[in-house]
């Protein structure tokens, strides 16, 4: 991250915002998107976690730590914006506006059901660490600084989501995480 | 599945895969906003404070104790001890005003995570309501999603509390039925009915929270001549919010299953209460079911 752009945007040159916001824009909708299961969510939370970042900007202490900051606004905005509705529940999902009867069209979704229904049944906690940590690829120490927890807690979220995630796919495989741990 | 290793690589393979996202429109509107979002400004000191010598830092402490001591004097002698009359001013009296009611929120759930043993609140479509569960395994998630997860498969559960707005009359294709289900818990349990024939039961009358309810048990066929994800059962409007979606639809969770149905109306809204099943379950998970149900209370 380039820490001359950060110091600019935090003295308030929206030009310098502008190109530190395009470099995370994709990065924080697909991250959002991953972490709320929802593309409209996600475009709310990464606008708010933008904006949060403009206002809150000249406030960071430490230009090089941008990154990890940034993200923690983004989490935050992400719980922000998933409770706020519950059309993510694990078996209900959008009915899109230009094709309500469609027949088709989730064909695919059947072979990604199990993992979807899994990742939804997750907190937003637990889903947020799972993200950060396997699509993001931060390391547990990392992820720990991005959401202000202690290492031990990420392990544990972590070791609580992948186990549910294990239990989803197993079910759709036809065995029982005892039978699987066999 | 077999490894820990396995589960890591599908998850992130499946986290991986191209979900087409592009922030440029998103973008130009938080830009477009920059000039009327003002920065909020470092609360923390910018000096720093200037070395003292031990006669500065004895000076500045004491000089510290005087000005509490005043204040907390002031504080605890109360107004105007020693001190000039103060100015009346003349105290408005109170003008009664409408004071704006705080809208109750809709949607109220208990933290997401395991249920304890015990009683547990929720708000559903404006609805508070109470019950308890007896039992260990059941779980809440931020969507007010409850569902039991166990090792034995045919023994998860799930339940919702929601609205719905009509059913699918051809749940392969979509078709919502028309004219759309009527207002009423009897409307509805009656649309269920009919459109499930013979994968339903006849609504009957119940109880639920001591208010009268229609009754209703489904099960999801099993050659329903199309995938269960796009078997629609019914749907709502999601409660509006969505820019691309006229609103929300649930599909089955497994084929076989068994959805029990309990309809009551509180206070003008129509609570729709789903308790799903697997086709295996056994009579216990039915047993905690029956007994959540008999437990609630509209608060």
């Amino acid at each position: 991250m380039d820490t001359d752009l950060v110091i600019r945007a935090q003295g308030g040159d929206q030009e310098a915002f502008a190109d530190l916001a395009a470099t995370i824009a994709d990065r924080f909708l697909a991250t959002s998107h991953r972490i709320l299961s929802d593309i409209d969510l996600a475009e709310d939370a990464t606008q708010q976690a933008l904006l949060s970042i403009w206002q809150d900007l000249p406030q960071l202490r430490d230009p090089a730590r941008f990154e990890a900051w940034s993200y923690r606004l983004l989490v935050r905005a992400c719980y922000a914006e998933g409770r706020r509705t519950r059309r993510w529940a694990p078996n209900i999902r959008l009915l899109p506006v230009d094709e309500p009867m469609a027949a088709d069209g989730f064909s695919s979704v059947v072979d990604r059901d199990q993992l979807e229904r899994g990742f939804r049944r997750l907190s937003l906690k637990h889903r947020s660490v799972v993200v950060l940590h396997h699509y993001l690829d931060l390391p547990l120490d990392e992820v720990a600084d991005v959401l202000g927890i202690p290492v031990g807690t990420v392990a544990s979220r972590l070791h609580y989501a992948m186990r549910a995630m294990r239990a989803a796919l197993d079910a759709d495989a036809g065995t029982t995480p005892r039978e699987a741990a066999q | 599945m077999s490894t820990d290793r396995d589960v890591d690589r599908t998850v992130r393979s499946w986290l991986r895969e191209d979900r087409h996202e592009d922030a440029d429109r998103l973008l130009n509107t938080v830009l477009d906003q920059l000039d009327t979002t003002p920065q909020r400004r470092a609360s923390w000191p910018a000096w720093r404070f200037p070395i003292m010598n031990s006669a500065m830092r004895i000076g500045l402490a004491a000089a510290a104790v005087v000005v509490v001591v005043f204040l907390g004097y002031q504080f605890l002698s109360g107004p105007n001890v020693g001190g000039p009359s103060p100015v009346e001013t003349p105290t408005p009296s109170p003008v009664p005003t409408a004071t704006p009611e705080a809208t109750p929120a809709a949607y109220v759930y208990p933290d997401a995570g395991p249920l304890a043993i015990g009683r547990h609140q929720l708000t559903e479509e404006g609805v508070p309501l109470s019950f308890s569960v007896a039992t260990s395994g059941w779980s809440i998630d931020d969507t007010g999603y409850i569902y039991k997860d166990t090792e034995v498969a045919a023994d998860q559960a799930e339940f919702l509390f929601w609205s719905l707005a009509n059913i699918y009359s051809d749940p392969c294709a979509h078709t919502p039925l028309s004219p759309p289900v009527g207002p009423s818990a009897a409307d509805l349990a009656d649309a269920l009915w009919t459109a499930f024939g013979t994968e339903a039961t006849e609504p009957s009358d119940v109880t639920v929270g001591g208010r009268a309810a229609k009754h209703v048990v489904l099960t999801v066929p099993e050659d329903i001549g199309c995938d269960r994800t796009s078997f629609y059962l019914w749907y709502n409007d999601c409660g509006g919010v969505s820019s691309d979606a006229v609103g929300c639809y649930r599909y089955a969770t497994e084929l076989g299953d068994t959805i029990r149905a309990w309809i009551v109306d509180v206070d003008g809204a129509r609570l729709f209460i789903e308790a799903e099943t697997r086709k295996a379950a056994g009579p216990e998970v039915e047993q905690e079911i029956q007994q959540i149900i008999d437990s609630i209370v509209f608060e």
